[in-house]
Order: C-alpha cells, then structure tokens, then sequence
C-alpha cells in the first residue's frame, strides 16, 4: 500500500546520501522523478532511471514539487527560489541554519500559497512515533523526566558536516532530530542548557531542556570514533509509568557482520523491517501536497527545532542557560 | 595516611564491629553480610529508634530479627571499643556518630552520602584525622566487576581520550520502610541527594578529573500524588569538568512502583576511540509470574566487596577507599546541584 502518486512530479535537488533513500521512496509511491544536482546528477538519474535537469530552472519547469536533498547552509535559498518559482517544497532538516531564516521561508510559503514540509523523520520511526501517540494517551502520566541518545560514527562520507558554518555541528545536524522529538512528546521548551566536548575527530554534545509543563529532557548526541554503530535509544518517566526503548535491544533483525572493509563505513541498521519511515514520510507530504491530510510535523515544528538548537549552540558558546520562550508559533 | 592505633590491630582475635543507627535501609543488609563474615563481632545499637515512626522496624526488634546482639545506647556500644563502626544513621546525622566513633578510636565506614553540608564532611574528616582512624565512605558500585573492567579499559587507553560521559542512577522512591529519606531535614534533600553521589564518584574515580560546573535543574511530577514526599523526585545534573569532559546524570526516583526491581544504575562514557557502557546491576533473569513481571538478579553483591574492603583495611591499618575525600568531592557536586536548581545559576563547584 504504497499509495500511489502517478500525477505527482518531483524536482530532486542534490545527489548526497539521502537522496539515495529519497528517489526510491518517490518511484515507489509512483511518482516521476528528474534530479539536479551541482555534481552526480547524472549518475544518479542514471542508477535510478529518473530524469535529470541541468540547472534549478529546468528542474522548476519540470516538477510540481522540489525536494531539497542538499547540504543545511543551503537550504534557504534553494527554498526560497523554489517557493517564488511557485513550487510546494519538502526540505530534509534542519530546515535552516537560523530561526529567522526558517521564519522567513514560512512567511513565503504562506505569501506565495504553496506548502513546505521539513523532513523530520524520526517522527515516522514507529518507535518515536508510538510513544508520542502513548504519552499523548495518558500511558505514563504527566511527563517529567525523558532521555534521549543518538549515537554513530562522525560522519566523513561527506565534507561538509565538519564545518559547522555549514551543517551547525552535531547539535544541528544530528541533535535537531531528538530535540524535535523532545518537544513534540512533551511540549513547548522554555530553557536550554547544554555542553560539548570533541576532539581526535569526534563531537559530542549534551543538551538540557526544560519544558513549559515543567518536565525535563535530555538530549545527547554522539559522532563518534570510524565504525561506530549507529544506536538510538529513549526513556520517557511520567507520573504513572516509563517507556522505553533501546535500538541496540528492541529489535527483530541484528547483523554481526564484523569491521567494515577498508575505506567503507559501517551499515546503519535499519530496525523498522516494515515500510521506511522516509516513505511514510514522503507519503504524509505528497498526500498533503494532493489536498490531503496535514502531516503529523509541521514548518512551526522545524523553525522551532532550529531554534532549540540554535539556543543549545548558543548556550555551549556562553556557558550559559537560554530562554526560548516564544509566545506564538507559526503551523 | 594516618597510623591507625595499636588498638585497632588485631592479632587472631574476632574484628569488633558496631553498627550505629538503623536509620538507613541498609544497616539490615550490612548487618547480615557481616554476621555471615568469618572473625566478625557484631553489635549495633539504634537509641533514635525511640521515636521513629510507628510501624518502622528498628532498635531491639530489628536486632532480634536480624539476631544481632544489641545495645541501648552509643555510649555502652562504644564502650565495648569497636575496631570498627559503620555509621547507618539518616543522611543529616552521621556527623556526631562519625565524631564519636572516631574519638572512640574506631575506624568508620559512613553510609552515603557523607553528610548533608561540607562543615559536617570536612568536620567529620578532621575528627577520623585526629583519632588516627581511617573514614570510608559506602559507594559499594566502586566494587562493581563491571566498574573495574572499564577502569581498565580507560586506564589502558582504550577508549581514546574521555570526552563525555551519561549516568543514570533511576531507583523507585524509597518510602514505606523508612519515612525520613523524603524529609529533606533529615535527608539534605531528595532525589539529587540520594542519586548524584553514586554516579558523581564513579566519574572520580574514572577520570580523576576536577569538577569546575555544575548546572542542575528539578522537579517533581514523579510521585506527586504522594503528600509525604517533599523534595524533588527528578533531576538532570550537568557537570563540566577541567580540560573539557562533560558529564550529565539523571538522578530521578523514576522506577515505577510496580516495578519488578529496584532501579538501577548507568554510566556511557565515550572517548574518541570508542564508547563503553556499564550496567552493573543489569544480569539477571527475567521473566513473569504470577505477579507479574520477574527479575531475579545475580550480579556481584557490591555491599560485600565494600565492608570486605573496609575489614580488611582495619585489619591492615591502612586507608580504605573509597575513603572520606571521595565522600567530600561527590558531596559538592550535589550541593553545587541543589544549589544550581534553586537558583537556575551555573554553579561553580568549590
């Protein structure tokens, strides 16, 4: 039950790692699929059998949707010519290096009439996804204490997640993930506290939030030494119980399949043997886009993400706890 | 280290250890471990238990139960010139048993944490310095196997340089056998009091590395229904350290009720050439009854390895460990904690 989006045409701009999850996930919800990308393109349309455009105005004229598959600096102003070009967007996360960055966009979006959706994925890990639905049920209570942990080896497959000017870290890049899933099962954050550590090529960072219900969350991220499997794991105590659930443990498939050759990196486990949550997630939006239902994360929900980060950079930077009180928050 | 007195060595003779104050759930534990110990003599005495809480098994009572011979007061119990004592009294009152014991010329084995305050920690260790005693402070997870073959990872360098570490010291709230553990007079507070240390002296010991922040925050969604518990149930303490490592621990009365165990206690450290976990009271078998879940546990009994530890250092007139400094430096991270959670400052750690 793939869905099926025959009518639905995807402007795919980059030709990283993700777009190797994207493409497929497209072509098995039906939809047609041209690629652009500043390098690869060609490959990658070739591999897949998708079309390929040689510049982002060829890619607009060939698309309904654009999805951005490109490096986080980027994001911003890819989206914004395709959001003037009048194209919905679907933008991998985090949606923008700053608030005020994401901000604008959504005021574009909302101008120029076309949705944008941030691909925050982890919400379509059924993992996630069933203890937010659990906490939201009243299983544990009131929240009061979460953990949250994403381990992996540093990320070297590309250069461009070591410059923090461009991907924001660990805490941007990696963390935004938890953070997000942080506030969704537990609500709006008004304090952030956090610190970092790194070196001989790994980064690690831990991040505190307080939330406004007055539950705790904590948030840590590991890019760790080469080889390093990829584990995530979660513990929610609320007032009436505790969930929890370690990748590591809770799963029905697990590989021992030794080091890695030499100059590859080591297989991300994939825990769901289901459907891929980024499917899930492709189909949540594409059928938005069609006039369907609002998918579950919302722009509100990634500029907020940005901003716990931002806030979590800005606080290993001072030292200091940072207020992240925000009023109102745009959907 | 100090000399310990000539009357704290024994030649062949039976160890006299006395045990003051029941206050503390683990007296019951200590007490049967060391009944089962070859050349022990055991007393205890436990005079507050006169006023105690009704229905709080203590004083003669629980001595019979435990069939340990029992004294009235401190004073008959001290008379009788220990070799060693082990002080179980509530967290705010181990001070002036600590003091006595100390002048009585015994060697102390405190129950943790330390104390409440650092003028009781430091007063207390001045006390054991001038009698020439050894002080211990109880952090048995020290003596988890699995802490020890971590030790020998890092120390090995098999890690790679310390960047960061995650504990977790999550047990169910200890109310029922013993009221006072939720009375911050009695208890020097709640949650943090009672779970940092653990951790917080697990980091010393691994690292040996200078605390310089703590930031701490709290609260207490996690048994509000229950009107005895006046402290914080939950908390979150980040600890920077001298040179860059970082340390957060979740020190949070967050094991259900119902659940089949106690709690537990976790420590990831990660370094630049690997990462290590340790659960040290994670083996056991699992199943369901016909109560429900079961978890029969069979790790090593870390509170052997402690008193084992602190005979033997009596009997060799040495310094035990982990000794009263160690109690001294995971105490000021808590009250760094509680004091970072009042205020919402980042607290330098003094």
């Amino acid at each position: 039950m793939s869905g099926s989006f025959v009518n639905l045409s995807i402007g795919l701009i980059g030709a990283g790692g993700i777009t190797h999850v994207h493409i497929p996930a497209w072509l098995a919800l039906g939809a047609r699929v041209t690629v652009f990308s500043l390098e690869g393109s060609a490959a990658v349309a070739a591999h897949y059998g998708v079309g390929v455009a040689d510049s982002l105005d060829e890619l607009f004229d060939n698309c309904d949707v654009v999805d951005i598959c490109t490096p986080t600096a980027t994001h911003y102003r890819i989206a914004e010519r395709a959001l003037r070009a009048g194209k919905h967007v679907i933008c991998e996360k985090p949606i923008a290096l700053t608030e005020a960055d994401a901000d604008a966009l959504a005021e574009l979006a909302a101008f120029v009439g076309k949705q944008l959706h941030p691909a925050h994925v982890v919400r379509y890990f059924a993992e996630y996804a069933l203890a937010q639905q659990a906490v939201a049920a009243g299983q544990v209570g009131e929240p009061a204490i979460l953990r949250f942990s994403r381990i992996g080896e540093f990320p070297t497959w590309s250069s461009w997640f070591a410059d923090a000017e461009q991907s924001g870290g660990i805490v941007l890049d990696q963390m935004i993930h938890d953070l997000d899933i942080a506030r969704w099962i537990a609500g709006e954050v008004t304090e952030v506290y956090a610190v970092k550590s790194a070196g001989d090529g790994c980064e690690t960072a831990q991040v505190v939030l307080t939330h406004a219900s007055g539950a705790l969350s904590y948030v840590t991220g590991v890019w760790g030494a080469p080889g390093t499997t990829f584990a995530t794991s979660f513990s929610i105590a609320g007032s009436r119980g505790i969930l929890t659930h370690d990748s590591r443990t809770d799963a029905s498939l697990r590989f021992d399949l030794g080091a890695p050759p030499i100059g590859t990196h080591s297989m991300r486990p994939d825990t769901s043997l289901g459907e891929s949550p980024y499917l899930t997630e492709l189909r949540e939006f594409a059928a938005a886009i069609s006039g369907g239902a609002t998918p579950r994360v919302s722009l509100g929900d990634a500029t907020r993400a940005v901003g716990l980060a931002v806030a979590a950079i800005e606080s290993i930077a001072t030292g200091r706890t940072v207020s992240v009180s925000r009023q109102t928050v745009s959907a | 280290m100090s000399a310990i007195p000539a009357t704290t060595v024994p030649g062949a003779r039976p160890l006299r250890v006395a045990l003051m104050s029941f206050a503390h759930v683990h007296a019951a534990a200590y007490a049967s471990l060391l009944q089962a110990m070859p050349q022990v003599e055991l007393r205890a005495s436990d005079p507050d238990s006169a006023t105690s809480p009704v229905g709080e098994r203590r004083g003669q009572d629980l001595a019979d139960d435990l069939g340990v011979a029992y004294v009235d007061s401190y004073a008959e119990l001290l008379a009788w010139r220990p070799d060693a004592v082990i002080v179980t009294s509530e967290n705010a009152r181990h001070r002036p048993l600590v003091e006595a014991a100390a002048q009585a010329g015994a060697a102390v084995l405190c129950e943790k944490p330390l104390a409440t305050t650092l003028d009781d920690a430091f007063a207390m260790q001045a006390a054991c310095d001038a009698a020439g005693v050894t002080l211990m402070t109880a952090y048995p997870v020290r003596f988890s196997p699995a802490f020890a073959r971590l030790r020998e990872l890092v120390t090995a360098g098999g890690l790679g340089t310390l960047l960061a570490a995650t504990g977790t010291n999550n047990g169910q709230i200890p109310v029922g056998d013993r009221a006072w553990f939720t009375d911050p007079a009695l208890s020097g507070g709640g949650a943090m009091v009672d779970h940092i240390v653990h951790v917080a002296d697990l980091l010393d010991a691994l690292t040996g590395l200078t605390p310089v922040t703590v930031r701490a925050v709290a609260n207490r969604i996690l048994h509000g229904e229950k009107p005895e518990v006046r402290a914080e149930t939950g908390g979150l303490v980040t600890i920077g350290y001298a040179g860059g490592f970082i340390a957060t621990v979740d020190c949070s009365w967050s094991q259900p009720d119902s659940a089949p165990t106690w709690g537990g206690l976790t420590l990831q450290v990660v370094g630049t050439r690997g990462i290590a976990d340790i659960d040290p009271f994670a083996q056991h078998v699992g199943g369901v009854g016909p109560a429900g879940a079961v978890y029969l546990a069979y790790g090593t009994n870390t509170d052997e390895l402690l008193l084992a530890e602190f005979l033997h250092a009596v009997r060799d007139g040495r310094a035990g460990q982990p000794d009263g400094g160690a109690g001294i430096r995971s105490l000021k991270i808590v009250l760094a904690a509680q004091e970072s959670a009042r205020t919402g400052a980042v607290v330098s750690v003094r």
